[in-house]
């Protein structure tokens, strides 16, 4: 993952302070921002699925962790952690629109 | 019947997966001494797929759509961990044992045609 | 590029492994363990042994039971009596955060069994997902842990691409610890792949509304009840008028229940009981297939009359309760349950082989000293894999071993679980070395080859069935001393001097390479 390589890590070579912040980085933006993106497509599925209201619920729930867990793969993959952000940001973004337009922030 | 279909899925698996590991030049040497001859290797993973595949047959034929992927997915891992512990401890038994399960695993067929039956 | 992605899913498979590994274990052997739920509690309860009972006077004395215990009870649940579980257990509760009660009672006279006071199977069962902490935080934990376990499945098979061309190779005569590790890792890693995604998925989905309630936030503003009603999990009941009523018998809506769905319920479940408004929902076993979805049938607690069904379900909702079906494993006979224990074994071999090959794969080469994290994963895997496994022999050997009108029994029986969970766990931190693991998988060896013995010992022989009525659980308990007995001599080979002697059945090529 992060550059300075995993093997240079498992060489017995103390993590640099930077390192770990990258690692830190990317653990919490895969946790947070992972869980964020899949809890927002299932809110929003659950409201635009052409299909009975319970049924897009449990359609939109029953797929939300392979969304979770596509989006921590990808977090821990991308090449950078702005990268990771930016990818993070750019999902949430039009999902947070998207729930926004179908009104589920009215109250 | 379904501990006859299983004993059956799991022979077929086990036959299935042992062509397919004798078609590799590894396990081939293990087993059989010497590298796969070379008309071999095609005809192996052919009669390796066809029975992991007839497997799947016997087990969507008679525990249906919704049991039979299940129970096979379930015999497809018995069977090859089967091909594994006998490549680690014994393998020359392998080619022998896979002769004998093909048989054995025929010769439930009658005896699930007539559970059936009844 | 290619290249960089593999090394960071390798980084992620080796870190999100063992960040969650000890967990996944406990997660793994408890829940292979409650494929054999009800046969654990029955082997756990010997004196209670089936008798034919009648479903609707068990109802009777349940709800005769409960109404002394708590009248103004927000529910009951009373399971009524099966041929595998001979006894009426009975639950109320004030409220859904609980506390849960519960009792188990005879079906001859109402009263709660003198059975051995043990929580059986159940507590496997639920340590499965709750870990026996608060019920929220535990579910919490395993879903987290469920969750990295399928990143490092990913991940695992995108680092270990060639895992299908190696297929079947196991190098047990391995020279290097780690390739026999790898090996190891590998071949119950990919042979029980299916199972492992599966099962990970499932379970996240299993508690998918507490995990993920947003989308019943959003569409139902977080009328959970209502999303289950539409969806047809349950049928519509009714709120509590406030107005106090007498519930009706539950004999003749036992009766009504059979009529109408074919066979005896499950149980009853009794919404406000001591309410005008009462409602008793019978819930039938989930029919035969997949699917788990129990038909159910709300009736009028006053009046008896009925007030509904729940629904059929839809194609994603039906697709949701096959997969709830497919982890728990209702529908498998004899055979397919024995197929999916043995995959559930491959799991728990899977984290345990990972978890060691982390250790191995970092030991410092020559004399250099391991360092405290690598100590601290060394003592946790030892504590680990043969601690719990101590523990749950443990809990089987004080359900026979404590007297049997011991006051609060149950609970020295958990406290045998961890009392011997943390002694082995203990010796790992205190005695570390190449001995402690041939030691300590040899205690959990005699641990489990101890049951059978001391289950004759302690009145087994003697109980209603004789000797042989629990044989499979005596053979599972002696298959399992067994296998811990071999893996403790193959730790004290690899302890001892390196393997040196040509393993039999290496070949050329191996030998080459070892």
């Amino acid at each position: 993952m992060p550059r300075p390589g995993p093997r240079a890590v498992s060489a017995r070579t103390a993590p640099t302070p930077a390192y770990r912040a990258a690692v830190l980085g990317r653990v919490l933006l895969a946790a947070l921002g992972g869980y964020a993106v899949a809890a927002l497509a299932t809110g929003l599925f659950a409201l635009v699925l052409p299909m009975p209201r319970s049924e897009a619920v449990t359609t939109a729930t029953l797929l939300s962790f392979a969304v979770m867990v596509a989006v921590v793969v990808a977090v821990f993959a991308a090449r950078s952690l702005a990268r990771a952000a930016a990818l993070v940001l750019g999902l949430a973004a039009p999902l947070a629109g998207g729930l926004w337009l179908a009104g589920a922030f009215a109250g | 019947m379904t501990p006859l279909v299983v004993v059956l899925n799991v022979t077929l698996c086990f036959a299935g997966f042992a062509a397919l590991a004798l078609s590799l030049d590894r396990h081939h040497r293990e087993a059989l001494a010497g590298r796969v001859p070379a008309g071999r290797v095609l005809p192996l993973r052919a009669a390796g797929w066809a029975l992991l595949a007839l497997s799947l047959a016997g087990a969507v034929a008679w525990e249906g759509l919704n049991f039979g992927p299940v129970q096979w997915i379930g015999a497809l891992t018995g069977g090859a961990l089967l091909v594994v512990l006998v490549l680690s401890y014994r393998p020359a038994w392998l080619r022998p044992a896979a002769l004998l399960a093909l048989p054995l695993g025929l010769a439930v067929v009658p005896a699930i045609l007539l559970a059936f039956a009844h | 590029m290619r290249q960089g992605f593999r090394h960071a899913m390798a980084w992620l498979h080796a870190w999100s492994g063992l960040v969650v590994g000890w967990v996944l274990f406990a997660v793994f052997v408890t829940g292979t363990a409650s494929f054999y739920r009800a046969g654990i509690t029955q082997w756990m309860r010997p004196e209670l042994v089936a008798i034919e009972a009648d479903p609707g006077r068990a109802a009777d004395l349940g709800a005769a039971y409960l109404r002394r215990q708590m009248p103004d009870a927000m529910g009951w649940f009373i399971a009524l009596p099966t041929p595998e579980k001979p006894a009426i257990s009975v639950m109320w509760w004030k409220s859904m955060e609980g506390p849960f009660h519960e009792a188990l009672l005879d079906p001859a006279t109402g009263e709660p069994t003198r059975a051995r006071e043990t929580r059986g199977g159940d507590f496997l069962y639920r340590f499965h997902y709750e870990l026996s902490m608060p019920p929220t935080l535990g579910r919490w934990i395993v879903g987290a842990c469920t969750l990295v376990m399928l990143v490092a499945l990913i991940s695992g098979i995108v680092t270990h691409r060639r895992i299908f061309a190696d297929f079947f190779t196991f190098r047990r005569g391995a020279k290097s610890a780690q390739r026999g590790w790898l090996d190891a890792h590998n071949v119950a890693g990919v042979l029980g792949l299916p199972f492992h995604l599966m099962i990970a998925y499932t379970g996240l989905t299993l508690l998918a509304t507490l995990y993920m309630p947003w989308g019943v936030r959003t569409a139902y503003k977080g009328d959970e009840i209502r999303y289950f009603v539409e969806a047809g999990l349950m049928p519509e009941l009714r709120w509590t008028a406030g107005r106090p009523g007498t519930l009706a018998p539950l004999g003749p809506i036992v009766a009504a229940a059979m009529a109408r769905g074919g066979e005896v319920p499950e149980g009853l479940s009794v919404w406000n009981p001591g309410d005008v408004n009462a409602a008793v929902v019978a819930i039938f076993e989930e029919p035969h297939g997949l699917s788990h979805h129990h038909a159910q049938i709300a009736f009028d607690g006053q009046t008896g009359a009925v007030l509904g069904t729940n629904g059929a379900v839809g194609p994603a909702t039906g697709t949701g309760t096959v997969m709830a079906g497919l982890h728990m494993g209702h529908f498998a006979g004899p055979v397919l349950r024995l197929l999916l224990v043995l995959c559930g074994l491959m799991g728990a071999a899977t984290v345990a082989t990972g978890l060691v090959l982390w250790a191995v794969a970092r030991a410092p080469k020559g004399a250099a000293p391991a360092g405290f994290g690598l100590l601290l994963v060394r003592a946790l895997n030892l504590g680990t894999i043969a601690g719990l496994p101590a523990g749950i022999a443990a809990y089987f050997l004080a359900n026979r071993l404590l007297p049997v009108g011991l006051s609060e029994r149950a609970s020295f029986e958990v406290g045998a679980f961890f009392g011997v969970w943390v002694l082995v766990a203990l010796y790992a931190v205190l005695r570390p070395g190449p001995r402690a693991w041939t030691q300590a998988l040899g205690l959990v060896g005699a641990l489990y080859l101890a049951v059978p013995p001391v289950a004759a010992l302690t009145g087994g022989l003697s109980q209603p069935g004789g000797a042989l009525r629990f044989l499979g659980f005596d053979l599972w308990m002696l298959a399992l001393g067994l296998g811990f007995v071999f893996a403790a001599r193959k730790a004290a080979a690899r302890a001892g001097a390196p393997l040196r002697r040509p393993v039999r059945g290496m070949t050329g090529e191996e030998a080459l390479r070892a």
